[in-house]
């Protein structure tokens, strides 16, 4: 060491750094390769797929298939990451509703999921799938992914109490039949008829849907300041503002499992997905709990909506895009494992021809007895559209802003002007949205 | 040994001060060892530095997707009510933080440094110790104090003040800001607090004794004798404090559930960056809000400078 020209502490520092890079390069080159590399969020959707892979394997021998998971919204920063970096992309990739938008912001050729519309068409899966449930992962007329859920929601209630309120769900078929039962038993701040937030969108949003409307459409134009949103922004606030206000949120978690223990809620919004939440989280009412269809705005409407979605893309660097179509075809379309999947979920696969599977038709105890699978699945065929947009993020965020100020509005002023207040606000909403889409140049390209 | 007896010998046996050029290997040796951090810095400190200023002035998509626009971005950015609606709940986030933050860090630093207190480096670890954790962590952890009901905060203030149990710090917007500033506030005091403490030994007692004698109460041996002497390092701290405050992000992002929270009460200046940079996609625009407050800041820290006379020879 002494013969090094640097001194001692140089060639250690040299040694290490030659060391430490060595060893990397050697521990890269033993990483094993797959043929297939699944990227998803959900551990309940890993372990349904690890259940079913020794089944694809044996019809494909000589392959090979990993499943990741990959936490949550870092799934979509870390793909993000990937595409614009082209570094350690996988082959597929599971992401959720909400963030899918974001990856169609530039050109069509920019993004880094395949363009999957002319495989849909030519296998049949558009006539298999429900329809609506394309939307979201629609862009400029193509279609990026292939959904994994159709997510109808019901309204989730506590039987018992429901009845010894004398209340007749049968009888709550519109709204304002529900509304109106709602203000007779309201107590605030012991018991409201339903879990509606004040400032959360995810009630407000599950209306707006129902009605047929969203934050845009199907070319990808804000929709918040129709006529759809307005009407649904004006039946809403009142709901949660006012001296005959019938909803209320204290929030998720433990405050939700106790406010429903307590009976703070009588009913709330559950789309299959919150069913499995609820109980799992809140066990102690098991068998006090039943559902039943959203009523509808007017008699004879729409009676549900939809809330949440995950999609799966098939990635740009996939080296193999037709096995990955199959792998994809294997976990979102097999009958046996997605009704065993459904046994653990309470999640509707979106393929209508599975839903005759018998599991869907088993009476569950936590739901007095009723067939949960086969209640989702008789309002899955109307389950609405949700289009989509790389401004989704914003125009949550300002339908949120919307929301909070009619709310404050109605609180101090009531009905005085409330109609004019609600127009400014969703104009106002939808024209920053506007504003921002306008700075992007690629987005009407195609449309 | 020949003792020197001519000039010239006399010449030869003094020592050759002419300059010698160092072999080689001595003149690279400096530029070898400070190679690796420069090769890293211009790598992944100039280089992106450069780039973004070049990006600032693109609409983008990704790295690829790329529209020159000049100064469109800056034009849009100083329009743009989400732009000034997040500079103003930085701004007031700042100022209280600065407000509560320094005075509780300097009145530690006081107390700790009294002769009356026992067990100071116990305080002073345990003042310090939240600082040692993290922003995420302490996002989550009073993400779960102050959850309305159970939450511990609203529990204490319940039982002292009989406030409502069901205040939601979290999810009404008029609370927001008060909660993040709380949390700060307990994060944070205790670096400022480590700070003074050092400033207030390099205070010489003499000083303290000669007020005294001069008849200055306790009041007036902290502003005549205290302030003054550690007026630098209160000049750091509010500098750093400032800049540390504008550049506030991941506590309101966890806090908020990765949102700038109900009517966007918890947005900040770097959080609206990061929105538009990273979730919109747009990193031109992002890279022109980043400019505008790296460009802010130090017209606030040379402002902060002057008027604290610090700029002064």
């Amino acid at each position: 060491m002494a013969r090094f020209p640097y001194g001692a502490s140089a060639a250690v520092m040299a040694g290490l750094a030659v060391a430490s890079g060595a060893y990397l390069a050697a521990r890269r080159a033993h990483k094993p390769r797959y043929d297939l590399r699944l990227w998803t969020f959900a551990k309940p959707h890993a372990d349904a797929y690890l259940k079913m892979l020794p089944d694809f394997l044996r019809k494909h021998p000589g392959k090979s298939v990993d499943i990741q998971i990959v936490a949550g919204e870092a799934v979509t920063s870390r793909l993000q990451a990937a595409f614009w970096s082209n570094l350690d992309v996988p082959d597929l990739a599971e992401v959720e509703i909400s963030w899918a938008g974001s990856f169609f912001r530039g050109r069509l050729e920019s993004i880094g999921f395949r363009d999957l519309t002319e495989r849909i068409h030519q296998t049949g899966l558009w006539e298999r799938i429900v329809q609506a449930r394309f939307a979201p992962y629609t862009t400029r007329g193509r279609i990026f992914g292939i959904p994994h859920d159709v997510h109808p929601v019901m309204l989730a209630y506590r039987r018992d109490l429901v009845e010894k309120l004398g209340i007749d769900v049968e009888r709550l078929r519109t709204w304002d039949e529900f509304v109106e039962v709602g203000r007779r038993v309201t107590v605030p701040g012991k018991r409201f008829m339903m879990e509606l937030p004040p400032e959360g969108l995810s009630a407000l949003e599950v209306m707006l849907f129902q009605r047929g409307g969203g934050y845009f459409d199907a070319q990808g134009n804000c929709t918040l300041d129709n006529e759809i949103a307005i009407e649904t922004m004006r039946y809403y606030a009142p709901l949660v503002a006012g001296k005959h206000r019938i909803g209320n949120d204290l929030g998720g978690g433990q405050i939700f499992t106790r406010a429903l223990e307590d009976g703070y809620y009588l009913f709330m919004v559950a789309p299959d997905w919150r069913t499995k939440s609820i109980e799992q989280d809140v066990p102690k009412v098991a068998g006090r709990m039943a559902l039943m269809p959203l009523p509808a705005f007017y008699p004879g409407g729409r009676r549900t909506s939809t809330w949440g979605g995950t999609m799966i893309g098939i990635t740009k660097r996939c080296a193999d895009p037709d096995l990955a179509w199959e792998l994809i075809m294997h976990l979102y379309l097999n009958k046996e494992a997605l009704a065993e999947q459904f046994r653990g979920t309470n999640i509707l696969p979106p393929a209508r021809d599975l839903w005759d599977h018998p599991a869907y038709d088993e009476p569950r105890p936590f739901w007095s007895n009723q067939p949960l699978g086969r209640l989702y699945a008789n309002l899955a065929p109307e389950t609405p559209p949700q289009y989509t947009s790389p401004y989704i993020g914003l125009a949550k965020a300002k339908l949120s802003e919307a929301l909070i100020a009619c709310v404050r509005y109605y609180d101090r002023y009531g009905v005085r002007g409330f109609d004019g207040f609600v127009r400014q606000q969703m104009a106002r909403a939808a024209a920053e949205v506007r504003r921002q889409m306008r700075r992007n140049p690629y987005l009407h390209e195609n449309a | 040994m020949k003792t020197p007896d001519t000039l010239a010998d006399r010449a030869a046996a003094r020592p050759d001060t002419r300059r010698r050029r160092p072999p080689r290997r001595d003149r690279l040796a400096p530029y070898l060892f400070v190679a690796p951090f420069l090769i890293l810095f211009l790598v992944f400190g100039a280089y992106p530095l450069i780039k973004s200023v070049i990006l600032a002035f693109y609409i983008t998509s990704g790295p690829r997707d790329q529209v020159f626009v000049g100064l469109e971005n800056f034009r849009f950015l100083l329009t743009d009510p989400d732009f000034w609606k997040a500079v103003r709940n930085t701004v007031v986030y700042t100022v209280w933080s600065l407000a509560l933050q320094i005075p509780l860090g300097l009145g530690l630093a006081i107390l700790l440094n009294s002769r009356w207190v026992k067990g100071r480096e116990f305080f002073r670890l345990a003042f310090f110790s939240p600082n040692l954790v993290g922003q995420v962590f302490v996002g989550v952890l009073f993400s779960v104090l102050f959850v309305p009901q159970y939450g511990l905060v609203n529990r204490f203030l319940h039982a002292t003040v009989g406030a409502p149990l069901d205040t939601r710090w979290l999810s009404e917007p008029s609370l927001i800001m008060p909660a993040l500033i709380l949390t700060s506030l307990w994060m944070y005091a205790g670096m400022h607090m480590v700070y003074f403490l050092a400033g207030l030994q390099t205070v010489e007692r003499e000083l303290y004794e000669a007020a005294q004698l001069d008849g200055a109460n306790s009041w007036g041996q902290f502003w005549h004798v205290t302030l003054p002497g550690i007026r630098h390092v209160l000049i750091f701290v509010v500098i750093i404090s400032t800049i540390g405050s504008f550049q506030l992000f991941e506590l309101p992002w966890v806090m908020l559930g990765r949102s700038p929270g109900p009517d966007a009460a918890g947005l900040t200046i770097v959080m609206y960056l990061y929105i538009n940079g990273y979730v919109s996609g747009d990193l031109g625009y992002a890279s022109a809000v980043g400019w505008t407050l790296a460009l802010g800041l130090l017209a606030v820290s040379l402002l902060q400078l002057r008027l604290s006379g610090a700029l002064r020879g």
